[in-house]
């Protein structure tokens, strides 16, 4: 009797403290979006803010990606090294309709990254078939296929790739319509990231990248889980490759297609800790900030790349979990970053 | 006729080299299971090594293989032992294994390019522009002399492996690790060795590389690609696969090559590649392959 009432306290303090973590996590929340949808006004009262608005559409663009590749590299365990490819398909759909048919990226992105799910969707059915390791070449080898068409396809340029028009607008304000796109795409990424690691769908990912042949006894149907994982880890990777061709104002496929976006989708996620909501942000933060330090006291050298390569190696050798997963680990976790 | 016998020969010179650059990929994979990413990028490091000493102590670049093979193992054994040896044998092995070749490779690259720039470099020995005549056929003599040096380093290594005290445990290494632990095999030993061997062989290949093709450092890419694709067509780990897959593709890339223009002779490669992930993941000569 009296352990009941004992027990059923302990569920009452339980669900009072559950219920106060997640009012602080919602005002944080609303914190941290209204911060960011004031801060380019800080334009009109100080001026001189595109360096900072730049570093923050960059970090939205590098968070809606990681949190994507997140979706079949972390929660389903399936490593893609060719991840670009969706960005540079998101990249060049809407270069295309922009230069040829006079159609503005704002109203197309979200129909590129459409296009990038179907392509997930095709291309999964194909190098899906594989594991492990086996599934990691077929990524290399799917984006060396893409550059090699692109670098060939005179409609698009070839390898000198396509200039875009400019976006006619004042200094001051060229810079909001990508800021707040970018924004838009980064929390619907994190959004569909945490919407999957929540649902059912999510929990079978999550026993696949644990042991694939239980998950399939358990009655998963793991095959259309993980091309689904893999289609949808493309959607927001094409969104913000169709915005980020018209944003550079150029496309070509060795700016897209080069090895090191992909590696910075993995390390990104890695960093943070692949497989929670909040690691690939965290990550994607953190490694933004240390690469601009590094371009800033070093230069932009071949460097940069070597710096990848190594933060990823100490990263996978001594800190496998990342960040948020080794906070996890030892309950030092704060509460805005707990969304698993 | 002639012209598709003459592009045929193309295709096979090429062959024996890139079996020779194969060769290593699937030895490394068949002893540890570790799909080394970075091996193509130690190929360019190799190449820039025969390159600068052709370039300023003009020493031959077929010859530098005496300078790279060794070079290179020892490197090899170096990256193994920072690597590898403290990783424990995990069912997520094999993607941790190639996320870490994966950074060295980026590594590498970055190093390369900053040490010696983008530029588009390749050696070129007087036998690089001259020519061997077989009756109505013809075949650059640095081709010739690159793919006869190449298949006798890889009747070497079959050798060695067939024969030697060394490449008998090697070769029980491979067949089953438990098992070859259990004999008294020093399996963490021969994983180290022949991970050395396998990075020498990308050491030989740098040698031919710099002066068959013209390389820099973010050409490795490419390379691991169609050296991927190789092996896996004749079965990762098996080295009679990394041969056939080696001249089959060579052969076909170079008639792909004929037909189409020669910028889209390397997508044979990756088209390959993925259909036989598709219709045989195993390979021609290859066991089931896990993780």
């Amino acid at each position: 009797m009296s352990d009941a009432v004992i027990e059923n306290g302990k569920t009452q303090t339980n669900q009072a403290l559950e219920s106060r973590k997640s009012s602080q996590k919602k005002i944080f929340l609303l914190v941290l979006l209204a911060v960011l949808l004031l801060f380019p006004l800080t334009q009109f009262v100080v001026g001189g803010m595109n360096y900072w608005l730049h570093m923050l559409l960059f970090t939205f663009m590098y968070i809606a990606m990681a949190s994507s590749w997140n979706i079949i590299g972390g929660y389903a365990g399936y490593t893609s090294l060719g991840h670009n490819v969706f960005f540079a398909i998101g990249g060049y759909f809407t270069g295309v309709l922009l230069v040829y048919f006079k159609i503005s990226p704002f109203l197309t992105a979200p129909i590129a990254g459409i296009i990038a799910l179907l392509v997930g969707l095709v291309v999964g059915l194909i190098s899906l078939r594989t594991k492990g390791s086996a599934f990691i070449i077929s990524t290399i080898a799917l984006m060396m296929l893409v550059k090699i068409s692109f670098d060939n396809w005179d409609y698009i340029g070839g390898t000198n790739g396509m200039s875009t028009p400019l976006l006619m607008l004042p200094v001051e304000v060229v810079k909001f319509p990508f800021y707040y796109y970018l924004l838009a795409i980064a929390i619907a990424a994190v959004y569909l990231s945490y919407r999957v690691r929540h649902s059912k769908f999510g929990l079978g990912l999550r026993a696949i990248s644990q042991d694939e042949t239980k998950a399939e006894v358990a009655g998963i149907p793991t095959n259309w889980y993980k091309i689904l994982a893999f289609a949808l880890s493309g959607l927001f990777v094409g969104v913000a490759g169709g915005l980020w061709g018209y944003y550079l104002t150029y496309l070509r496929p060795n700016i897209f297609l080069t090895v090191l976006i992909a590696a910075q989708m993995v390390l990104m996620s890695v960093l943070g800790g692949k497989g929670t909501v909040a690691g690939p942000i965290v990550g994607a933060i953190l490694f933004i900030a240390i690469d601009e330090f590094f371009v800033a006291n070093l230069g932009f050298t071949m460097l940069n790349i070597a710096a990848t390569g190594l933060l990823l190696a100490l990263v996978l050798l001594f800190f496998p979990r990342g960040i948020v997963g080794t906070l996890k680990e030892r309950g030092k976790l704060p509460v805005f970053l707990d969304w698993d | 006729m002639t012209q598709t016998l003459q592009v045929l020969l193309f295709g096979v010179a090429l062959g024996g080299v890139y079996a020779l650059m194969a060769s290593g990929l699937t030895l490394v994979f068949g002893v540890m299971r570790i799909v080394n990413i970075s091996h193509s990028a130690l190929m360019i490091f190799a190449a820039y090594i025969a390159f600068f000493a052709f370039q300023n102590y003009s020493l031959d670049p077929i010859l530098s293989i005496f300078i790279t093979m060794p070079v290179m193992f020892l490197m090899g054994v170096a990256i193994y032992k920072i690597f590898f040896s403290s990783i424990k044998s995990t069912e997520r092995t094999g993607e941790l294994t190639v996320l870490l070749t994966f950074s060295l490779a980026l590594v590498l690259e970055g190093v390369m390019g900053y040490l010696w720039t983008n530029v588009y470099r390749s050696a070129n020995p007087s036998y690089a522009t001259e020519a061997i005549f077989f009756g109505p056929f013809f075949l650059p003599k640095g081709q010739f002399y690159a793919t006869v040096l190449s298949v006798a380093i890889i009747i070497l290594l079959w050798l060695f492996l067939k024969y030697s005290r060394i490449g008998y445990a090697i070769r029980a290494t491979m067949q089953n690790q438990a098992a070859a632990q259990v004999v008294g095999v020093n399996v963490e030993r021969m994983a180290m060795i022949s991970f050395g061997i396998g990075i020498a062989l990308a050491g030989a290949s740098g040698s031919l590389m710099s002066y068959l093709f013209t390389f820099y450092p973010g050409k490795h890419w490419e390379w691991i690609a169609i050296l991927l694709s190789l092996i896996v067509l004749g079965g990762m780990g098996s080295l009679a696969g990394a041969l056939v897959g080696a001249f089959l593709l060579a052969i076909a890339s170079a008639l792909v090559g004929y037909h189409f223009g020669p910028t889209w002779s390397p997508i044979t490669f990756f088209l390959a590649l993925f259909l036989i992930l598709l219709v045989r993941p195993q390979g021609l000569l290859g066991k089931k392959m896990e993780a």
